[in-house]
């Protein structure tokens, strides 16, 4: 783009901001005819610019923008401005607190923390991050992570996991979980990831932004929760307290099904959970289960609908 | 002819044919059609001429480009309107940009570029323009000074406009 071309951007993109402010001085309104008329081509570049600035679909693309995930700037996005390295040390600051202010130059390969964490069977596991969020891991559940001066990334592989993120204006924290991504930029909240096709959502505190793909996106404020299932979406009642039941060995079902409290409680049972026939994962069942003594859930369950279980041999088995 | 600004004071201007000229390419590069353009620039003009009458008018353009605005989406309205009991061939077939950007391709570069940005530029962004925050209070939620963030604002419109060129989305025809 000749230079020319990118003043006149530059200068149309200062109107636009200028005259969509509620109140203009008489200077200003006088000062912005006079550009109007000076060039042919500022009423065009004006036009555009508001164009953008006003259309439905810029608003429907902030939205998305304000929910889904950051991605890293693009090369040639970002020609400096005289302003611009002031605003790289406001940045820099930001990195300071982090503990995380090297050379710059050093970017891509020092400053880039990238760790694996994985909880044991039948324990929980609490992890502090380098920017001061702490995740508790669910028994056997897996996560990667991934923290970058302008992102903080956490993929969760396996279970379940309750993430209090520190609060960053700059940096926005990110969970992926393949089909769906959940990004926020300070708050707690838990994912279970049920079964590679079947996501439960849980917000604490603050705000989260949903991203199941295929377009749909939805924003989860504190006490909202959701399941999200293939294509099939229900929302789930208000958390108890102000973290998930299960870090202190409860689960909380309503109208789930056995199956899933089942999956729950192999996640922590020394020998797991076997229906003898599938058809009963469909039962449904709310209530909060104790899933460190899975015999007593057992119990509660064979009580609720009339079913049996058994110890056989290196596992329990549910039956009519 | 160009408005000699310091020798008239607003009320005295009588460039009326320049006034014409800026509004026509206003709304030419809006709605990419001539014939319309034509119109909306003329009862533009007219609804100026009449305010001037009753009240001081601080910027022609800027009154000048709302009121075209206005019309813009009444006219547009009005042509859907007939649309429905017309012919398909009727209809315009040169794409508008305003209906250019509200399509699902623009909205997927708009997207991509904002979440390009810096994210304290997109903060700044969606703050203004999505919860219509004032310059003022999003200077201070963010700590920086009201101006820091309008040349946020300026910068992330350039960005946007740049992301169409590189798209490819030309909408300016002539």
């Amino acid at each position: 783009m000749p230079a020319e071309f990118s003043e006149i951007d530059r200068q149309a993109a200062r109107w636009v901001n200028q005259m969509n402010l509620p109140v203009q001085s008489s200077e200003t309104a006088a000062a912005f005819d006079r550009w109007i008329m000076k060039d042919p081509r500022n009423a065009e570049n004006f036009a555009l610019i508001q164009a953008i600035w006003q259309s439905g679909g810029f608003e429907e693309a902030l939205e998305e923008a304000e929910t889904a995930p950051i991605l890293h700037q693009a090369p040639n996005d970002n020609a400096p401005l005289p302003w611009f390295s002031r605003n790289w040390r406001k940045l820099g600051g930001a990195f300071a607190i982090s503990g995380l202010l090297i050379a710059l130059p050093l970017l891509n390969t020092t400053m880039i923390e990238r760790a694996h964490f994985q909880a044991p069977h039948g324990e929980n596991r609490s992890v502090t991050l380098a920017d001061g969020s702490s995740i508790v891991l669910s028994s056997s559940s897996a996560i990667d992570v991934k923290i970058t001066p302008w992102s903080r990334e956490v993929a969760l592989l396996e279970g379940e996991a309750f993430f209090d993120v520190a609060h960053e204006k700059l940096r926005s924290f990110t969970v992926d979980m393949g089909k769906t991504q959940v990004s926020v930029l300070g708050t707690a909240f838990d994912i279970n990831l049920v079964n590679p096709d079947t996501v439960t959502i849980r917000v604490f505190r603050g705000l989260v932004g949903v991203d199941a793909g295929a377009g749909r996106l939805w924003r989860l404020p504190a006490g909202g929760g959701m399941e999200i299932s293939g294509d099939r979406l229900r929302s789930l009642p208000k958390p108890f307290g102000d973290q998930p039941g299960w870090i202190e060995g409860w689960y909380d079902a309503s109208d789930t099904p056995v199956r899933q409290l089942i999956e729950q409680l192999n996640r922590v049972s020394p020998k797991p959970i076997m229906l003898k026939d599938p058809a009963l994962g469909d039962l449904l069942v709310s209530g909060r289960f104790h899933t460190s003594k899975p015999e007593g859930v057992l119990d509660a369950l064979a009580v609720t609908y009339n079913l049996n279980w058994r110890r056989q041999g290196d596992h329990y088995l549910i039956s009519r | 002819m160009l408005f000699n600004m310091k020798a008239q004071s607003p009320d005295e201007l009588e460039d009326w044919p320049n006034v014409r000229e800026a509004i026509l390419r206003y709304v030419r590069t809006r709605t990419g059609r001539s014939d319309v353009a034509d119109d909306i620039a003329q009862e533009t003009l007219l609804r100026l001429i009449t305010l001037r009458e009753t009240q001081a008018i601080g910027s022609y353009f800027a009154l000048g480009f709302r009121i075209a605005d206005n019309l813009m989406i009444d006219n547009h309205r009005r042509e859907a309107r007939q649309s429905s009991d017309m012919n398909e061939d009727w209809e315009c077939d040169s794409p508008s940009l305003d209906r250019v950007l509200d399509s699902k391709r623009a909205v997927e570069i708009l997207s991509l570029c904002l979440r390009r940005m810096p994210p304290l530029r997109r903060e700044v962004i969606i703050r203004r323009r999505l919860k219509q925050e004032s310059c003022s209070a999003i200077g201070d939620e963010l700590s920086m000074s009201a101006k820091a963030v309008e040349k946020h604002i300026t910068r992330g419109l350039i960005n946007l406009r740049q992301a169409f060129n590189r798209a490819g989305i030309e909408p300016m025809g002539e």
